[in-house]
Formats: structure tokens, C-alpha cells, sequence
């Protein structure tokens, strides 16, 4: 993105509250670059759930392996993974909580995903009216099911959200996009989803090699987790890891027989 | 506490009440609501033609027995938490309409004499009758009976009620049920009052005394 | 009306007798007896619960009434709540309490699960849980009507849980508990067999139902505010059965026939 030079402006349009001259509000931009920055989040819609997963940046050696878990839960059915500033989404996840129950204190059931949604969009776009605060730094994938089955939302700094089969997030996005969009959704099992993701963050990752990472997936469908929000198993993991190693293998292979 | 005879003693004196006689049934093809027309002060009939069947969405509805106050007062809440759920979330389904209904009834139930039937037809679950006595619990059934005049058939109707009934046998059970509980209760009478609904929306139907009354 | 300055609106004495405080008890009397009181009395009320440990974990029974005085308004209540993965939670008392009750605990599980890794409510936890709701709301003179059991596994030992709690926040465990009426008719008879420690350790699974459903038959038999349709638990190690509408069987009547006049 182009930013003009901030000499050639007056300081107050970088005020969260005041357009610039050709309509932008830029602290919404900004607060897109850090979520550019952020290690690569993906969410797959299947026809019987829903798969996220999180390319966990490893920034120390001493830092537990497979502690310190990225994806959180809002409600039972309802679970969240974002790219960008990690305060952030907690916070979000925290009002998203809130959020959730305060619905069902009113009404006695679970938020419908698509309520849940719209309550997140108008918190997240409030805070780009008010030049006493800054936009969240976060892109979130939200996804859950409901009575109405499978949602998958993403929500974006500006309080924008909208409803996707595969949505991808941060530094590897492109490449992410471009594999999701090779899969046939939404008719894919969240089974064959969950090899698909890891694949999908595996090659997500090649954008940002120097750094160590950790593959973290979770998942809600009817069978195996009872419309739960949960991790997935640990050998299912593994074998998602093995799939997704093998996969890349095989591109590599391809690659240079190309070379050839 | 003495057995039924609690809801009505914890009426203030002189205050109107709905000394009721009020069922809901589920049927093949949605649900009928059912009710009398009588509200006494006292002795004292003080409207004759009352109804007690009270819309609060499109295809939900209420029997309200209790003090009539309360009981307007509750409807009136759930009727405007209804709309704005519509507003924000779409179609609310008959249990949604009962659980505030419960919330209501239950964390005020210190200030409340409110017996409610809440029963509807949405698409998903087709018909359903919800229970909330006073006190502010909730129960599903497949029909539902309160009020005053209720306890003279509590035999009657767990013996002749069966599932997925046809629109005319489920009226003529209402019919005669009602007609057993106004017979046997002072403080129901009047007409019978009766609300269809299913997937085709509302009908209504009345039936009196001349017609109810056995020969 | 009452022109009274000091019963401005009220009803006439004259026209409508004298207002009697005792009817209606709720909050919105001021007496100068009583500084502020808020639940009154159940009104839609569960009757005992009973349960036992046995030699793998707990086992747990309530019937399926819900009564409203003397009459008999419901009679296909759950009072047998899952919490978690192996806890169990038994009500009586007021029905829209204890359903208050299963409101709260669902929301504890919500938030438990917000640690996406585990699920670790035990018994212990939310029998602690629920002494601290009942207190509390006790010292509000706003009482939750309800004697509960909760049975289990204590989360440190690993060892069958079963404790007490009801409605003023008294809590105390046992290898057999009840509440309501079953604290005086079935506690003897399950006393009777779980004497000992090792009477707990090497009572099995099928002895364990035989004692519960035949305590459940003499509530029946003597209780006024019991049915014979009852949901029994059976609680081990992450694995919960919850067996619906089982009915007393084998019952003792015939001998009736036999009983003539007043009898000597």
C-alpha cells in the first residue's frame, strides 16, 4: 500500500476519528499491516464443520512445545484463530465471551454464529470512530456451528466481516488462498480438512522459513467432537504433519523435475 | 404451602384475576391453544368475555392465568424482547418465546402471581407447548393444562390425550375438556376460545355455552 | 380507596377487610419483623434423592416427579444432572431453583472449556462450586430452595466423591447420603449395608442398584410426594450411565387381601 509522505499532510489525518483528503482512514491500514505481519491463520467451512488452524511463530527455544495455545474458545460451539497482534485477539475473544453470554443468560441457548458475528463487528468498528482508541490488530477467523449448521466469518481491523467456505489470514495469506482455493469446498469432511490445513500452513510457512513454528489445529463437527469446539487429537495431528510433509515432498520433486 | 389453593390466597384482595381454565395440545400438523372467557374480583365477574389467548409473535402465543396485571405486564415484555430478537437474529422459535417467559417469571417471582402457557409453531420443531408455573420452572410437554379449573381434569386428559392428533379430534379434546373444567369451577366460564397454529398461520374459534354444553 | 396519608391507595378496610401481611410474604412487604425477605417457600418441588458409593464409583437415583403441593403437576422431571465428564448432580426442592442451578453449572462448564486443553471439573470442584452459590445466596435472605447431592470423583485422589449441600449452605459427606424424606427412610436401610469401608470396597455395581431401586420402592410406599418412575446413575471413571424411566418392580401389595377392620 502507498502511504503519502507525512510531511506532505497534516499531522490529524492519522487521528483515528478523521478521514484523510482521499477518504482513507489510515490507522484501519495500519492496523491491516500488523496483521500482514502475523503468523498465517486459516479456517476451512466443511459440510459437517468447521477446521482452523495457526501457524504458531516460535519466537524462543524455551517455550513449552505444544503449550501456550493460539486457538480459543468463545462459546462450547463457537471457535476463534487470528492473525496479528496477540493482546488483541485476546481481548476480542474475551468480548466475544461476553458476548456469548450474555445471549444465552437472555435467551437459554447457544449465539447463533452469525449473532455472535454481527455483535463482533459493531465492537470491532467502534474502535475506528474514536481518536481516543486504535483499531484491533487483528484479523480473526471465526467459525462454528449452530442449529443452521457450519458458519465460517472472518472479521477484519475496520469491523468488516464476511462469510467464507476457506479464509485465510496473515504473513502467508496468498499462498494459503491459493491452495484453499484448490479444494473442493464446501464438500470436504472435516477429517480431509484437517490434512489440508496442515498442508496448507506448511506451504503458508514457506514465506516465512527463517523463523521455527508450530502447527496448531482445532476443530467442531457433529461425530467426533458433538458440535464441540475442540483440538484435535494428537494422532490425528501427527498424521496430519506426516500428510502434509509428504505432500510437500512431492512438490519439490515436481519442482525440479520442471527444472529439469 | 397448601396445594393449589397457594396461587390464588397470594393475590392481594380486590385484585383481578384470571381464576382460569387454560390448555395448550399438540396435534399432527402444529398446536391449539384453548381457553375460557371468565375474570372474577372475587365472586364478581368482572369481564365475561376476556381473551386469554395472547399473541406474542406472529405464530407464538400465550395462555395467561394468574392475576391479570401480572400476567399483561410479562406479555407485553417477552412481546418487545420478540421483536427485537426478530430484528437481530430472524425467526425466534417457540422455546426461545418460553425462556423469556421463564426469565421473566422466575427472577421476579417474588413480585408475581403468573401461571403461562406458551405454545407455537415454528419451522423446525413444528409444535411445542411449554409449561411455566408459578415460581418461574419450565417444561415441555406434548400438552399442557393450568389454571383453576385445570385440576378437575388432570384425569381426563392424561387418559384421552394421544400424539399427532388430527385438527378436529384435538378441537373436540380442547372442547370437552374445557367444558368438564368450566362445568366444575366457579371461576372459569363464559365461551370457549380457541387458537390454531400451524405452517398456514392462525385460526381462530369460538365456541358458546349452547354449543360446549352437553345436552 | 384509603385516603389514609399513611395507606394512601390501599383498598378500604371497611369494603375489603383487613390486608393480611401472611398471604402474601414476598419482599414488597415492609414488616418490622422482618428486615428484607426475598424467596418465600418452593412452590413446584422435587422429593428425595438418594445415592451410594460402591466399589467403582457412585450410583444415584431420583424420580421423575415434580409436585405442586399435593397435586402431582409433572411426571417426567430430570433431577439427575451430568456436569462434566463423570459428576453427577442430584436435586429436590424447587424445581425453577434447581433448573436456575443447572443454568449456572452449564456456564461453568462454558468457561472451564475456555482452556481449549482439558476438561477438568470434578466433583469435588463443583460440590465446592455449589456451597459457595448456596451460601451466598443464603446471606442474601434470598435462599436457592434445594438440598442437592453430588457424586463422583475427587479430582486429587482419584477416590468415589459423595457430599451433601443444601439450600443454607450445610455441607457434609458419606458413603450413603439422601435428602427429603430419604434421609429418614433410606439412610437406615443403606446404613444397614454399607456399614464399613470395606463394606463400600467390595459392594458391586449390580448389588449397588438392588440396594438404591429397593430404597426407591419403600419411598413409593411411603412417600406422598413420590412416583415410581425414576432415573438412576451409575458413576465410574469417565464413563456415566444414565439409565431413564426405570419403575419399581417386585412391589408388595397382595397382602392387602388379607387385612380386615382396624386390624388388633
Amino acid at each position: 500500500m502507498m502511504l503519502p509522505p507525512l510531511s506532505f499532510l497534516p499531522i490529524f489525518i492519522d487521528f483515528n476519528c478523521i478521514f484523510s483528503p482521499d477518504g482513507r482512514n489510515f490507522q484501519v491500514e495500519y492496523a491491516t499491516k500488523a496483521v500482514e505481519n502475523g503468523g498465517t491463520s486459516i479456517g476451512i467451512k466443511c459440510k459437517d464443520g468447521i477446521v482452523l488452524a495457526v501457524e504458531k511463530v516460535v519466537n524462543s527455544k524455551l517455550l513449552v512445545p505444544g503449550k501456550n495455545k493460539k486457538i480459543q474458545t468463545i462459546d462450547r460451539h463457537v471457535g476463534v484463530c487470528y492473525s496479528g497482534l496477540i493482546p488483541d485477539g485476546r481481548h476480542l475473544v474475551n468480548r466475544g465471551r461476553d458476548e456469548a453470554q450474555s445471549y444465552k443468560s437472555l435467551y437459554k441457548e447457544p449465539i447463533l454464529v452469525p449473532s455472535l458475528i454481527d455483535r463482533l463487528g459493531i465492537y470491532v468498528q467502534n474502535y475506528t470512530c474514536y481518536n481516543s482508541v486504535r483499531p484491533f490488530g487483528v484479523s480473526a477467523i471465526v467459525g462454528g456451528i449452530d442449529d443452521n449448521g457450519p458458519h465460517l466469518y472472518m472479521i477484519e481491523p475496520s469491523g468488516v466481516y464476511w462469510g467464507y467456505n476457506g479464509a485465510a489470514t496473515g504473513k502467508g495469506r496468498q499462498a494459503a488462498k491459493s491452495e484453499l482455493e484448490k479444494l473442493d469446498l464446501p464438500n470436504l469432511t472435516t477429517r480431509e480438512a484437517v490434512k489440508e490445513a496442515a498442508k496448507i500452513i506448511y506451504a503458508a510457512h514457506e514465506s516465512n522459513k527463517d523463523k521455527d513454528f508450530e502447527l496448531e489445529i482445532s476443530w467442531i463437527n457433529y461425530e467426533d467432537t458433538k458440535g464441540r469446539h475442540e483440538s484435535i487429537p494428537e494422532e490425528l495431528l501427527k498424521e496430519a504433519i506426516e500428510y502434509a510433509a509428504a505432500q510437500s515432498d512431492e512438490e519439490e520433486s515436481s519442482d525440479e523435475e520442471m527444472e529439469e | 404451602m397448601n396445594g393449589i389453593t397457594v396461587d390464588i390466597e397470594h393475590l392481594k384482595k380486590g385484585e383481578v384475576s384470571l381464576g382460569t381454565s387454560i390448555m395448550a395440545v399438540t396435534f399432527k400438523d402444529g398446536v391449539i391453544l384453548g381457553a375460557d372467557s371468565r375474570t372474577t374480583t372475587g365472586a364478581y365477574i368482572a369481564n365475561r368475555v376476556t381473551d386469554k389467548l395472547t399473541q406474542v409473535h406472529d405464530t407464538i402465543f400465550c395462555c395467561r392465568s394468574g392475576s391479570a396485571a401480572d400476567t399483561q405486564a410479562i406479555t407485553d415484555v417477552v412481546r418487545y424482547h420478540l421483536q427485537m430478537y426478530t430484528a437481530q437474529n430472524g425467526k425466534p422459535t417457540t422455546k426461545i418465546a418460553a425462556s423469556l417467559f421463564q426469565e421473566l417469571c422466575y427472577t421476579n417471582k417474588d413480585h408475581l402471581t403468573a401461571g403461562i402457557i406458551c405454545a407455537g409453531y415454528d419451522e423446525k420443531k413444528k409444535g411445542s407447548v411449554y409449561s411455566i408455573p408459578i415460581g418461574g420452572s419450565i417444561h415441555q410437554q406434548d400438552y399442557a393444562i393450568a389454571g383453576s379449573g385445570s385440576t378437575f381434569i388432570y384425569g381426563y386428559c392424561n387418559k384421552n390425550f394421544k400424539k399427532n392428533m388430527t385438527k378436529d379430534e384435538t378441537v373436540n379434546f380442547i372442547k370437552t375438556s374445557l367444558s368438564q373444567a368450566i362445568k366444575w369451577d366457579g371461576s372459569s366460564g363464559g365461551v370457549i376460545r380457541l387458537v390454531i397454529l400451524t405452517k398456514d398461520g392462525i385460526e381462530r374459534l369460538i365456541f358458546y355455552p349452547d354449543e360446549y354444553q352437553e345436552a | 380507596m384509603n385516603h389514609d396519608p399513611f395507606a394512601w391507595g390501599r383498598p378500604l378496610n371497611e369494603t375489603y377487610g383487613e390486608y393480611n401481611y401472611n398471604i402474601a410474604n414476598a419482599s414488597s412487604v415492609t414488616s418490622h419483623r422482618n428486615p428484607k425477605m426475598a424467596t418465600q417457600q418452593p412452590i413446584v418441588t422435587g422429593s428425595s434423592v438418594l445415592a451410594i458409593k460402591f466399589k467403582d464409583g457412585v450410583i444415584m437415583a431420583a424420580d421423575n416427579l415434580a409436585s405442586y403441593g399435593s397435586l402431582a403437576r409433572f411426571d417426567n422431571v430430570e433431577r439427575l444432572l451430568q456436569v462434566g465428564k463423570d459428576t453427577i448432580v442430584g436435586c429436590s426442592g424447587d424445581i425453577s431453583d434447581f433448573q436456575k442451578i443447572e443454568r449456572l453449572l452449564d456456564d461453568l462448564e462454558i468457561e472451564d472449556g475456555y482452556d481449549i486443553e482439558n476438561y477438568e471439573l470434578k466433583a469435588n470442584h463443583i460440590h465446592e462450586y455449589l456451597s459457595r452459590v448456596f451460601y451466598n445466596r443464603r446471606s442474601k435472605m434470598d435462599p436457592l430452595w434445594n438440598s442437592c447431592l453430588v457424586g463422583g470423583f475427587d479430582a486429587d485422589s482419584g477416590e468415589p466423591f459423595l457430599k451433601y449441600v443444601d439450600l443454607l449452605g450445610v455441607t457434609y459427606g458419606a458413603d450413603s447420603l439422601a435428602t427429603g424424606f430419604g434421609s429418614h427412610l433410606a439412610i437406615p436401610l443403606l446404613r444397614k449395608k454399607l456399614d464399613s469401608d470395606d463394606a463400600v470396597k467390595n459392594l458391586t455395581e449390580e448389588e449397588g442398584i438392588k440396594l438404591i431401586s429397593e430404597c426407591m420402592k419403600v419411598l413409593y410406599y411411603r412417600d406422598a410426594r413420590s412416583l415410581d418412575k425414576y432415573s438412576l446413575a451409575i458413576i465410574k471413571k469417565d464413563d456415566v450411565k444414565l439409565i431413564k424411566g426405570l419403575r419399581c418392580e417386585d412391589m408388595s401389595w397382595r397382602f392387602a387381601s388379607g387385612i380386615r377392620g382396624y386390624g388388633n
